[in-house]
């Protein structure tokens, strides 16, 4: 195969275009990191050149290969305790304040969307237990939904690879978790806890009956998804919540890239995003 | 060092704008949009912020509006816009704006509506 | 262990009940008071089963959304006229660009610009609009555009444009989008614009884009 190279005025074209698109921006130091996917890509979709495939990236349909450069563009890998700035907020901010703001005895529901193997609802509900006290006087339902019927057979499994674990507390592992030769297996108690659910988060008549969140994770999702199917999943995401809920995203995608239906907020842990408590 | 938020969806706005500010003296930071802006404003505010009007998801009336609302709120904003009517730099007023620009800018113009508002004198 | 799991029943779906969800039932929730109902009911609107259904709820979207002052409703009115891809109702989003409305007119931008097989004979007659206001909005429109002649459009467009902000948006996308076709083009825009210095910084960036 012909040599391919990115020029330094490819490199600023394509990191224009992806800031637009994703609120990502790659500074200078990333120039190695980005050329070396984008040839990777280039080669792949035989386009030849930065030019024809730039031209792919943004005038295909269907989106697909802007999907998959993406996802080499972002690691994206699922573990315990993934992103756990964003739980610290959960339990220092966000459940204190609805919890405040709070005027019925209904439980407090948590929405985590894509549930994929399961690690992440796990890990809030382990999280919920291990660091918020107030978890003893309130009740929580913590519902996780996947498209993919397989993947959600094993998050009801709860069977986990010692890489999975690897970045949470010792002292979780030997509380929640059962050794099965080389894996872990989350105890029973933790998975009686989550309700998991198939939900195609584009369909209408699917997420219909997603009514009364209090909290939504939605992360690493969306950012893989087009720009008006990323507008629908926040409009979804806006009836789903009751007035003052929040929003959790992935740390690399910005609501800014999505819709303007919500308000930003700043808690010492993380920004998130919340409905307006007057909405309705 | 003073800090300036460029908020504009043109690249090439973005990038003008940030290099007359940067030979000047001050550091630049840039948004796409107004909620990007306000995304980095709670972040770590700026002594300014350069709001286009037509930003897409949240435009420069909707962030100032947020911006005003918050802790932050009193950061001297400039809005910049095409329009070019009486009745535009009203509204840019009403909305919390200290002062309005037309496009084009030219460098000079932009420097001497930046200066009074960081309490420089501007010369 | 205070984590429960949720109860058998379902959440309660107010929306639901209230209307039935066939095509009536959702043109008639679609004026109901409640801002949610109006949301839910555009929101199942993209479910339409065929042409006919789909043209009778995009010309009913299309009729409500300058009288909706909800944003919120307004959003999802807007995300289900894309998807449905009507494209007498989309032809007809064209005239909000002539609305003082900020943010109506950029959410209107932004849906017209995700149905380009359908909206791009609109844009090209607001290429040639007699307001420059709707010019600049037909750029941004183009700004990422699924379409393979929004290069040429664009070279067309600055090569007789006399309103300087509608040159310096359509360079703009062209740093983006051009290609070596644009250079001509451009440097004849630098010659007829010599007092403008963010238009010169601009085709200047532009050049160095195009450059092969």
């Amino acid at each position: 195969m012909a040599d391919i190279s990115i020029s330094e005025q490819d490199f600023e074209k394509f990191r224009e275009f992806f800031y637009r698109k994703s609120g990502i921006q790659f500074d200078d130091s990333k120039r190695y990191f980005v050329d070396k996917r984008l040839i990777e890509r280039i080669e792949a979709t035989q386009s030849g050149s930065f030019r024809n495939y730039f031209m792919l990236l943004r005038v295909q349909a269907s989106n697909a290969e802007l999907q998959t450069l993406t996802n080499l563009m972002t690691v994206n890998e699922t573990y315990f305790f993934r992103e756990e700035y964003q739980f610290d907020s959960l339990v220092n901010s966000i459940l204190p304040e609805i919890v405040r703001l709070k005027q019925d005895q209904k439980p407090i529901r948590i929405w985590v969307i894509p549930s994929s193997s399961g690690e992440e609802a796990y890990s809030i509900a382990i999280k919920l237990l291990e660091c918020w006290p107030a978890i003893n006087e309130v009740d929580v339902e913590i519902i996780s939904s996947d498209i993919d019927t397989h993947i959600l057979g094993q998050a009801r499994q709860g069977l986990y690879s010692a890489r999975s674990v690897a970045q949470m507390p010792t002292r979780y592992l030997q509380q929640y978790f059962r050794r099965v030769g080389q894996n872990w297996q989350i105890c029973d108690a933790l998975r009686d806890a989550v309700e998991f659910t198939r939900v195609n988060l584009s369909d209408p008549s699917d997420t219909r009956a997603y009514r009364g969140f209090d909290v939504v994770f939605c992360r690493n999702l969306l950012i893989y998804f087009d720009d008006i199917s990323r507008k629908a999943a926040a409009e979804t995401f806006y009836d789903a919540l009751n007035p003052g809920g929040f929003i959790c995203l992935g740390h690399s995608e910005s609501m800014s890239r999505m819709s303007s239906l919500f308000r930003v907020r700043k808690f010492p842990d993380a920004i998130v995003y919340q409905k307006p408590l007057e909405a309705r | 060092m003073k800090r300036i938020l460029i908020i504009d969806d043109a690249a090439t706005v973005r990038l003008y704008h940030r290099q007359i500010l940067e030979k000047a003296g001050y550091l630049v930071e840039e948004a796409f949009n107004g909620l990007e802006a306000l995304e980095k404003a709670l972040q770590a505010p700026f002594d300014l912020y350069l709001v286009d009007i037509n930003t897409p998801k949240l435009d420069g009336f909707g962030f100032l509006r947020e911006l005003r609302s918050q802790p932050i709120t009193q950061t001297p904003a400039i809005m910049i816009s095409t329009m070019a009517e009486e009745r535009d730099r009203q509204q840019a007023a009403a909305a919390g704006a200290n002062d309005y620009l037309v496009k084009p800018v030219r460098p000079e113009q932009l420097l001497a509506h930046v200066r009074p508002l960081l309490g420089e004198v501007s010369t | 262990m205070p984590l429960i799991k949720p109860g058998q029943t379902p959440p309660s779906d107010e929306e639901k009940r209230r209307w039935p969800r066939d095509a009536d039932g959702l043109l008639r929730a679609l004026d109901d008071s409640t801002p949610s109902a109006r949301r839910c009911s555009a929101r199942d609107m993209a479910n339409a089963e065929n042409d006919a259904q789909r043209a009778l709820f995009a010309a009913a979207l299309l009729a409500r959304l300058r009288s909706e002052h909800e944003v919120s409703v307004r959003e999802v009115m807007l995300t289900t006229l894309v998807r449905l891809g009507d494209i007498a109702a989309l032809s007809g989003l064209a005239d909000c660009l002539r609305t003082d409305d900020t943010t109506l007119r950029n959410e209107v931008i932004e849906a017209m610009r995700e149905a380009p097989a359908e909206t791009a004979p609109i844009i090209l007659e607001l290429l040639g609009d007699a307001e420059p206001s709707l010019r600049v909005f037909a750029v941004n429109i183009l700004e990422s555009f699924r379409h393979p002649d929004v290069e040429h459009w664009l070279i067309d467009l600055i090569s007789h444009e006399a309103n300087v902000n509608v040159c310096a948006s359509a360079v703009d996308v062209l740093c983006l989008t051009g290609s070596t076709a644009s250079r001509p083009a451009l440097l004849a825009l630098r010659q007829r614009f010599p007092e403008e210095p963010f238009l010169q910084f601009a085709i200047d960036l532009a050049l160095k884009r195009t450059a092969d």
